[in-house]
């Protein structure tokens, strides 16, 4: 596996119980440095998973890297840090009661002064238009709100891969907008699961559609995605 | 958005607020231990618990609209202990010999004084801590990490806990096209099957984020610790001397 690849595939299949069919099927692609990717896929079809796999919390069979680390048990950690993610449901991901401190924990957690933390954490919610927030305890939030407090705490340690579950789910369309003129000025790689094909077609270059597990296209042609899905004809009349 | 039980963490504002968020901790303890240790069946303690409980509550400065949910909940809580008492006297009793009552109220009356007052002091301390607070303190505290980490997170995730139940009472009340008491009843009913299963799917995906951004790696005081200043060592210290009085009240050191 390539270490300039951010992320890594090699056959990985992953199956919830032994002898199950599998969730995944023998997936196999890479992310490069900096590379703005969609998983694209129906309900069911393995998007989640094949980001939990990523990130080690659902085991897996084959071969996956992130920046050159191979996904093990004594290499999570470190594969971790790599990675800021971002959940489908963000409030189960804000762990603290304040937004400041949710958003600063992980500068903190890997060692850095609070001060500083806290400065980093504030410029992350303001560059994602959320730096009144910084106070605000996490249930005052609403979903759109929640959702920026988890990416800010996500980006603030800037990770070089981003892997983000859904994360246009529930957002107005200027919200939607905004997010993903945030996202394109990242420098990190990104992967994004989702069935918003609005979304992803403004973010992302390259489209990677799923099936029942199983990678069935890999390109830059979004309509191909359409096609399979049987939404041209619905595109051609809006 | 309303959340009444976060609304509640950290509501009050008096001169105890503004400790250190341990100090809080310990000295609603040490008065908390000082209200059930004190004796009711004495004037000197029957006095003593309440000064200590309203005194705490003023200087905690708990919102008067708590202060008297509070104790309304309080006696709901503890007053139907009286009806026991005439089970406890028995009608032969009763009339052959009238001190018997004044016995048979003892038992409710030191249910009721130490409940009430301890209820009192337990939640008065909690209003002065917001989740924030709390933590700062437990952390500083020589209490067991993963005890900590659970009671924080049982503090911060329970709104969400509420929503939740929110959510499956107003579905069962629409899709079922009932409402009041039929809903609660449902609601109720409904809990093995549809309430508890979405709870553990909730705190599975929790687990999964706290694994993920290294929660029980990290730690716990990366938000930092609170200074002890003099107000600090002065109100412990009062609050050590309650408990040194209901002990000594206790043990009939003072008449």
């Amino acid at each position: 596996m390539n270490s300039r690849h951010a992320l890594a595939f090699e056959d990985v299949s992953v199956r919830y119980e032994s002898g199950a069919v599998p969730v995944l099927s023998d997936v196999t692609f890479s992310i490069s440095a900096g590379e703005r990717t969609a998983i694209l896929g129906l309900n069911g079809s393995g998007k989640t998973t094949l980001l939990m796999a990523a990130v080690g919390l659902v085991g897996h069979e084959g071969g996956i890297s992130v920046c050159g680390i191979p996904v093990g048990r004594d290499t999570v950690a470190k594969v971790r840090e790599k990675i800021g993610f971002l959940f489908n449901v963000p409030e189960d991901q804000l762990l603290f009661p304040l937004v400041i401190e949710d958003a600063a924990f992980g500068l903190l957690a890997r060692g850095q002064a609070r001060g500083e933390a806290y400065r980093r954490a504030g410029k992350a919610l303001d560059d994602l238009g959320s730096g009144g927030l910084a106070g605000w305890p996490i249930h005052k939030l609403s979903h759109g709100q929640k959702l920026r407090v988890a990416l800010a705490g996500a980006l603030v340690t800037r990770p070089p891969l981003l892997l983000l579950d859904e994360p246009s789910a529930g957002l107005d369309p200027p919200g939607k907008k905004a997010l993903s003129q945030v996202l394109e000025g990242l420098d990190a790689a990104i992967l994004v699961a989702s069935h918003d094909l609005e979304f992803v077609e403004r973010l992302c270059r390259r489209f990677i559609a799923i099936d029942d597990g199983r990678i069935v296209y890999d390109g830059e042609d979004l309509s191909a995605v359409r096609r399979k899905w049987g939404m041209e004809d619905a595109q051609a009349g809006s | 958005m309303l959340a009444p039980w976060h609304d509640f963490w950290g509501c009050a504002g008096g001169p105890v607020a503004r400790l250190a968020p341990q100090i809080r901790i310990l000295a609603g303890m040490a008065l908390f231990a000082a209200c059930l240790t004190a004796p009711a069946g004495t004037a000197l303690g029957a006095g003593f618990i309440p000064v200590v409980a309203l005194s705490w509550i003023a200087v905690c400065g708990v919102p008067r609209r708590v202060t008297k949910s509070l104790v309304l909940l309080g006696l709901a809580m503890f007053l139907p202990y009286f009806l026991l008492a005439p089970l406890l006297v028995g009608w032969r009793a009763a009339i052959a010999d009238a001190s018997a009552w004044t016995r048979a109220f003892t038992a409710p009356w030191d249910v009721f004084l130490h409940g009430l007052a301890g209820m009192v002091v337990a939640t008065a301390t909690a209003a002065t801590l917001s989740a924030s607070d709390l933590r700062r303190g437990l952390v500083a505290l020589p209490v067991p990490r993963v005890f900590a980490a659970v009671l924080i997170q049982i503090v911060h995730q329970t709104s969400g806990l509420q929503f939740e139940s929110k959510r499956v009472a107003a579905a069962l009340a629409v899709r079922g096209a009932t409402s009041g008491g039929r809903t609660a009843l449902r609601v109720l009913t409904s809990l093995p099957q549809i309430w508890l299963p979405r709870i553990i799917g909730h705190a599975d995906r929790i687990a999964s984020a706290m694994e993920l951004r290294g929660y029980a790696e990290s730690d716990p005081c990366v938000f930092g610790r609170a200074a002890i200043r003099t107000a600090d060592i002065a109100s412990i210290l009062a609050a050590l001397g309650s408990l040194g009085l209901a002990t000594a009240l206790r043990c009939r050191w003072i008449a």
